[in-house]
């Protein structure tokens, strides 16, 4: 039985090309998928073969050194900023490229297929720049998103040691003291940038509804970048701790008004997550290419390859394409206007528990050669774990889509009921 | 389960138990984070007799049998795997040398062995697609005073610091690997080469190398005309070893996630108190158990002298989705703690990868368990 390589018809991305060179024998494995006419317009296609020619010249070439040093590529951030990468969902007044969501999306996945650490740092600086875009005013919006236009990371400042899934854990403070604020406390876990919205209380009597955002430049004083993290994955982004010392922040900075923080991370997070379904689907994507380029280097003939292995590319293929979908499908709706809440949660879901199995599945074909350094999957898989965990662990979205569920049923108290 | 072990065996475990406490334990991050050969932890337990377990009084082994050595693997897993993989790989060409050497070849070799004095390695896979397939296969060729090796082998564990290498190649380069043999190689022998050391995503510590030969001289081990059966049965007992390894490690990783899940707070009560996270646990805790038994039960096989390879290949199956599926979800359940290298959980999850791997993608556990029903 012929597995037919040769004539699929799999979005492919020109990794093995650049990075590899062709086989020995000649084959070219993955030919380049002409279109993807059922969803993405031509100007989309170009995007994303664009998106697809700058991971494979940036990214693919120097992922795995800075894997291995933990270390984040700076010069990536100016790469990105021509590209137009940085500003992407940054409205054209601003100097943004403002593309739709959907293109956004697959610029993450094929960002993904390169280095998540690095896709991190572009989708993590979307998050952080959502919450001026969705409350803050003009002027707000043009203080915040002209660095960012300028060639600056912004970051989305919300998990503290205790506040966790549970942002009711949160113990930052924001005390108002004539035009300003003072806030102190720690959030951890953060990616770092030069631009920050944080998350403070500023009632703390009244729970989350105390909970306000502000706007914050990196490098004030009193705001103190502790310990850059050292993880099993993503590596090469850059998360740290941030220690808020009496950190001075003028009023004009708060976004939206005193209470609306929780309101104002809840739908930043709605629109970040769809963004972790797609650079997830980039990283189960490049597992399938390279379970693929093993099997042409290393079987001549491919009609040795037996149905046990033909089915577990053929999961992984059904898997990622049934992923990329459900993710487009959230982010189609983002660009309709419409509620995303729980199409985020379950793009979210879909996307990075695919990426966890198609990796593992990768893992487990290529054996010893998988589990080794001279072959990034085992670098996907570190990669993969992250994407179930952060932006909201995959139990928080169940117990955000179960919310909903039984709020269907009983709209007046389940809703709250069945957080936790 | 104590009904099953002797005393002897219980004494055995905690033994092993103690000694991994006492002596693995404290070194195991730094050995994961310096990635350097526990020479002197190997001395030591050679010292304390975990080096020889099923080996033969005779040649000075313990000759506690297969069960006592998987029980004792079990445990140094939980506090280091990557000592446990050295022993496991060592105790492999120990269990060749013992089960098909002749008289003079066990002499010469098990002492040794035993005594530490010489570290045992397995060289199996190669490149190509499978044993005895593709351009670098190791090829034996018969000469008038034995054979030499010519070829590469790849991903040898213990590569480097090995003093023994059991080696499987053809003795016919058209019969491919039908024509498997074993053969003992001395490290020292001229035209045998270790390549770079290898990084690994776990279990770090113990080297992992290719390892070429150049006209290498080498004895054959057992009857020729058995090594693909020879080779069959010598990855069965190495698959039953890792699965005790898989089970150490699912083991630890429970044990500190349900310990995390106690004192973790959120949404105002421990998250061990949550549904969610007492499936999950529940989940890997029954799975861990299952797969533990049929670690037991397969290792009784061996003791006893009976078939065990589709048992062995099914407690391989089933290893591979526990240690996997279990510590996704105990890093899962830790969440950003888990994630990071400075805790416990990363570590686990990267090492526990190491004990499921396949040899090759082509020798899938499923192939012999369907063929032993028929």
């Amino acid at each position: 039985m012929n597995i037919c390589l040769t004539n699929s018809q799999f979005l492919c991305s020109c990794i093995w090309e650049t990075a590899s060179g062709r086989s020995s024998n000649g084959r070219t494995c993955r030919p380049q998928r002409k279109a993807d006419p059922m969803l993405l317009t031509s100007e989309q296609q170009e995007i994303q073969r664009s998106a697809r020619n700058f991971t494979n010249t940036h990214i693919v070439p120097i992922a795995a050194e800075y894997d291995l040093k933990g270390e984040f590529p700076e010069f990536i951030v100016e790469e990105a900023r021509k590209a137009g990468y940085l500003a992407m969902g940054i409205p054209k007044q601003f100097g943004g490229q403002d593309l739709s969501s959907v293109t956004q999306g697959v610029i993450l996945e094929e960002l993904g297929i390169g280095c998540a650490g690095i896709a991190t740092a572009i989708s993590v600086n979307g998050l952080g720049y959502y919450a001026p875009l969705i409350a803050g005013t003009d002027e707000q919006k043009k203080f915040y998103f002209t660095p960012i236009v300028e060639g600056g990371l912004s970051s989305f400042a919300l998990t503290e040691p205790s506040a966790g899934s549970d942002v009711r854990g949160a113990k930052t403070t924001a005390k108002k003291v004539g035009d300003e604020y003072i806030l102190n406390g720690s959030k951890c876990f953060i990616t770092n940038g030069a631009f920050a919205t944080i998350f403070a209380l500023t009632d703390p009597s009244k729970g989350l509804k105390g909970l306000s955002a502000f706007i914050v430049e990196g490098g004030s004083p009193g705001l103190v970048v502790s310990k850059h993290e050292n993880k099993l994955g993503i590596r090469c982004s850059n998360t740290v701790e941030l220690v808020l010392q009496d950190l001075h922040v003028p009023a004009s900075h708060l976004l939206g008004k005193e209470g609306d923080g929780m309101k104002i991370a809840m739908q930043s997070l709605d629109m970040a997550r769809p963004m972790v379904g797609a650079q997830s689907v980039g990283i189960a994507q490049r597992a399938l290419d390279e379970c693929l380029k093993y099997f042409r280097d290393k079987y001549p003939d491919l009609r040795k390859i037996g149905q046990a292995i033909q089915f577990k590319l053929a999961d992984m293929r059904i898997q990622i394409e049934t992923a990329r979908q459900i993710v487009r499908h959230a982010l189609a709706v983002k660009d309709a206007g419409l509620p995303i809440t729980v199409d985020s949660a379950i793009a979210k879901t879909v996307g990075s528990d695919t990426a966890m199995r198609v990796t593992t599945d990768a893992l487990a074909l290529l054996g010893a050669y998988g589990y080794s350094s001279d072959c990034v999957v085992e670098k996907l898989v570190r990669d993969a774990k992250i994407q179930q965990l952060y932006e909201g662990t995959n139990q928080v979205q169940r117990i955000v889509i179960a919310a909903q569920l039984l709020a269907s049923l009983q709209p007046q108290t389940a809703a709250t009921k069945a957080g936790g | 389960m104590s009904y099953l072990l002797t005393e002897e065996q219980q004494l055995i475990r905690m033994n092993a138990r103690d000694f991994a406490k006492e002596h693995l334990e404290p070194r195991a991050v730094h050995l994961d984070k310096s990635d350097e050969f526990p020479a002197t932890t190997i001395k030591l337990m050679a010292e304390h007799d975990l080096l020889s377990w099923f080996l033969p009084e005779a040649f000075g082994g313990a000759e506690v049998g297969y069960l006592s050595y998987v029980l004792g693997i079990e445990e140094l897993s939980k506090a280091s795997a990557a000592v446990a993989s050295i022993i496991v790989n060592h105790m492999s060409a120990a269990y060749a040398v013992n089960r098909w050497g002749s008289a003079q070849q066990k002499q010469r070799h098990l002492p040794a062995l035993i005594k530490g004095e010489t570290l045992g390695a397995l060289a199996l896979t190669e490149s190509g697609p499978s044993v005895g397939e593709g351009p670098n296969a190791v090829i034996a060729t018969k000469q008038a005073d034995g054979f030499v090796l010519t070829g590469n082998k790849s991903f040898v564990a213990n590569a480097g610091r090995a003093g023994l290498y059991v080696v499987f190649a053809c003795t016919d380069p058209l019969a491919g690997g039908k024509s498997l043999a074993a053969f003992l190689v001395d490290a020292k022998a001229e035209g045998l080469e270790i390549g770079l050391k290898k990084r690994m995503m776990g279990l770090r510590g113990r080297p992992i190398a290719d390892v070429t030969f150049r006209n290498v001289a080498a004895e054959l081990l057992g009857p020729a005309e058995s090594g693909v059966a020879m080779c069959s049965e010598l990855l069965s007992v190495l698959a039953i070893a890792e699965a005790a390894q898989t089970v150490g490690i699912t083991a630890a990783a429970l044990e500190h996630a349900g310990k995390y899940a106690q004192q973790r707070v959120q949404f105002g009560r421990p998250i061990g108190a949550f549904e969610a996270i007492q499936t999950m646990l529940a989940e890997i805790a029954t799975n861990c158990h299952v797969a533990r038994h049929a670690v037991y039960h397969a290792a009784t096989l061996i003791e006893q002298g009976e078939p065990f390879s589709a048992e062995a290949a099914m407690v391989k199956l089933f290893s591979q989705r526990l240690g996997m599926h279990s510590l996704l979800d105990t890093v899962q359940i830790e969440g950003g703690y888990g994630y990071s290298e400075e805790m416990l959980m990363a570590k686990l999850f990267r090492d526990v990868s190491g004990t499921t791997i396949a040899e090759s993608p082509m020798e899938f556990p499923e192939k012999l368990i369907a063929a032993s029903i028929a």
